[in-house]
């Protein structure tokens, strides 16, 4: 039998694809994303960290530590504003990680954390950037034509995505 | 609720909260004064970027796909449209060329070396677009290796685009136009009038919801009429003059009404940028 290649290592490989697939999505199919005046904005990475802390061990993945990494590189190479998601990735992890807990283990229980997980990383997001200037819609324009977009495109991407990464950590566990 | 906020992990929050605030005020500050990001983070961003090229050359090559096929339908129409336009710039290209050349031995009869107008392109690729809402920034496959520096105006298609906000080793942060921080969007442009008189400005913000930039507090008395041509003047810094912005799509009172705001359509579609040149002054 073929030898299987550690879940750690898919995970962060993974990790950096959905890093770098955010913003391949974000400049390939900016014309319909950033429309004005709406913009929505692919969370990949968010999802992927979010999923892994759903189904994986998030001891043995390191889940904060990496969710801190990609949230620096995030920072660094994306926006060029350091400290904004280096703390938020982990928050949102973390969060994500204890409610789910308390819930049953299903794929609603799942979407709702998960919508939970991105309003609290857009709106932490807003937050950081009101605060630099960089921000300077109104809170009611922010959950219209931020917000509002973001979910629902990320929620698509869960709907699609959820499944396959369930199996990939299921089969990796036995 | 008791055990999630015990008094040590409070106090890693505030010790967190203190550390981005720090962060974000530092990394701000160095973005508007400092030429270049620090060393680390230039290299950080340049290993990113080449890892990041692996990942958006094939993806850009699907959306190659997908729009030349998309073309392919379009042509006919693209083709009678563009035919009756053939004729015009043809005329205007020799009209263009001879006045270059009589400009250039004006330029030596009077001693004039370079003026404003004077500018080589660097030409570069987009490899991605920030996944954020706040930051309308693009990353490019040029930086200090090919000459780019801060402020450097970007050109894509017909006309202006943005400037180079942050530069690394071999790629550079664009900032749009369309960006809405404060601290951004600080062109010198003009605007000719129909009487050929000449309006000075700056843009001073940009509105989202109508996609226009915004040029304000004007109180020249030059009439300006909507279509008429917007373009850098060249004044201060960096930025060439004549480089192509929009047209001005709306003339408003500002908010108490002793200025005119002028709203200009951007000449280029923002939302579809793949391939720009960074403006380099002579």
């Amino acid at each position: 039998m073929k030898r299987k290649v550690p879940i750690a290592i898919i995970f962060v490989v993974g990790q950096f694809l959905a890093f770098f697939m955010d913003g391949s999505i974000s400049q390939i199919l900016s014309g319909t994303l950033f429309k004005y005046p709406n913009t929505m904005v692919p969370c990949l990475t968010m999802m992927w960290l979010i999923l892994a802390a759903f189904f994986g061990n998030s001891k043995k993945l390191h889940l904060s530590a990496w969710a801190a990494i990609i949230g620096f590189i995030f920072d660094m190479y994306y926006t060029g504003i350091l400290g904004v998601y280096v703390f938020i990735f982990p928050l949102v992890v973390y969060l994500c990680q204890v409610i789910y807990q308390q819930l049953p283990p299903s794929f609603m229980s799942g979407f709702l954390v998960y919508f939970l997980g991105i309003t609290v990383l857009v709106t932490l997001g807003f937050v950081a950037n009101a605060f630099i200037g960089q921000a300077s819609t109104s809170v009611s324009q922010f959950l219209v034509n931020t917000l509002a977009p973001t979910l629902a495109l990320n929620l698509v991407f869960l709907a699609i995505l959820y499944f396959p990464i369930e199996t990939l950590y299921r089969t990796h566990r036995r | 609720m008791q055990k999630f906020f015990s008094s040590r992990k409070l106090v890693i929050v505030i010790v967190c909260l203190i550390i981005s605030f720090g962060l974000m005020t530092v990394s701000v500050a160095i973005r508007n004064k400092r030429s270049t990001p620090p060393m680390i983070q230039q290299f950080g961003n340049d290993i990113v970027g080449f890892a990041d090229r692996v990942v958006a050359v094939p993806m850009n090559g699907v959306q190659h796909g997908f729009v030349s096929v998309k073309n392919l339908l379009n042509t006919y129409q693209e083709n009678q449209r563009l035919k009756s336009k053939v004729d015009l710039l043809a005329q205007t290209q020799v009209k263009d060329q001879t006045l270059e050349r009589e400009n250039k031995q004006l330029k030596r009869q009077l001693n004039v070396g370079s003026t404003l107008t004077g500018y080589e392109k660097i030409n570069a690729a987009v490899i991605t677009r920030t996944p954020s809402s706040w930051a309308s920034q693009v990353i490019i496959n040029k930086g200090q290796a090919a000459g780019v520096k801060k402020d450097m105006p970007v050109i894509a298609g017909p006309g202006l685009i943005g400037t180079i906000a942050e530069v690394n080793k071999t790629n550079s942060k664009v900032v749009l136009v369309s960006n809405t921080a404060e601290n951004s969007n600080r062109f010198a442009i003009q605007i000719v009038g129909s009487d050929s008189k000449v309006v000075n400005g700056i843009i001073t913000s940009y509105d989202s919801q109508s996609n226009r930039i915004v040029m304000g507090n004007i109180t020249s008395k030059a009439k300006l009429a909507k279509g008429d041509r917007v373009s850098t003047s060249g004044l201060g810094g960096t930025i060439p003059k004549g480089i192509y912005v929009g047209t001005v799509s709306k003339i408003a009172e500002d908010d108490y009404g002793l200025a005119k705001k002028v709203y200009i359509k951007p000449a280029a579609n923002l939302n579809d940028i793949e391939v720009v040149s960074v403006a380099v002054r002579e």
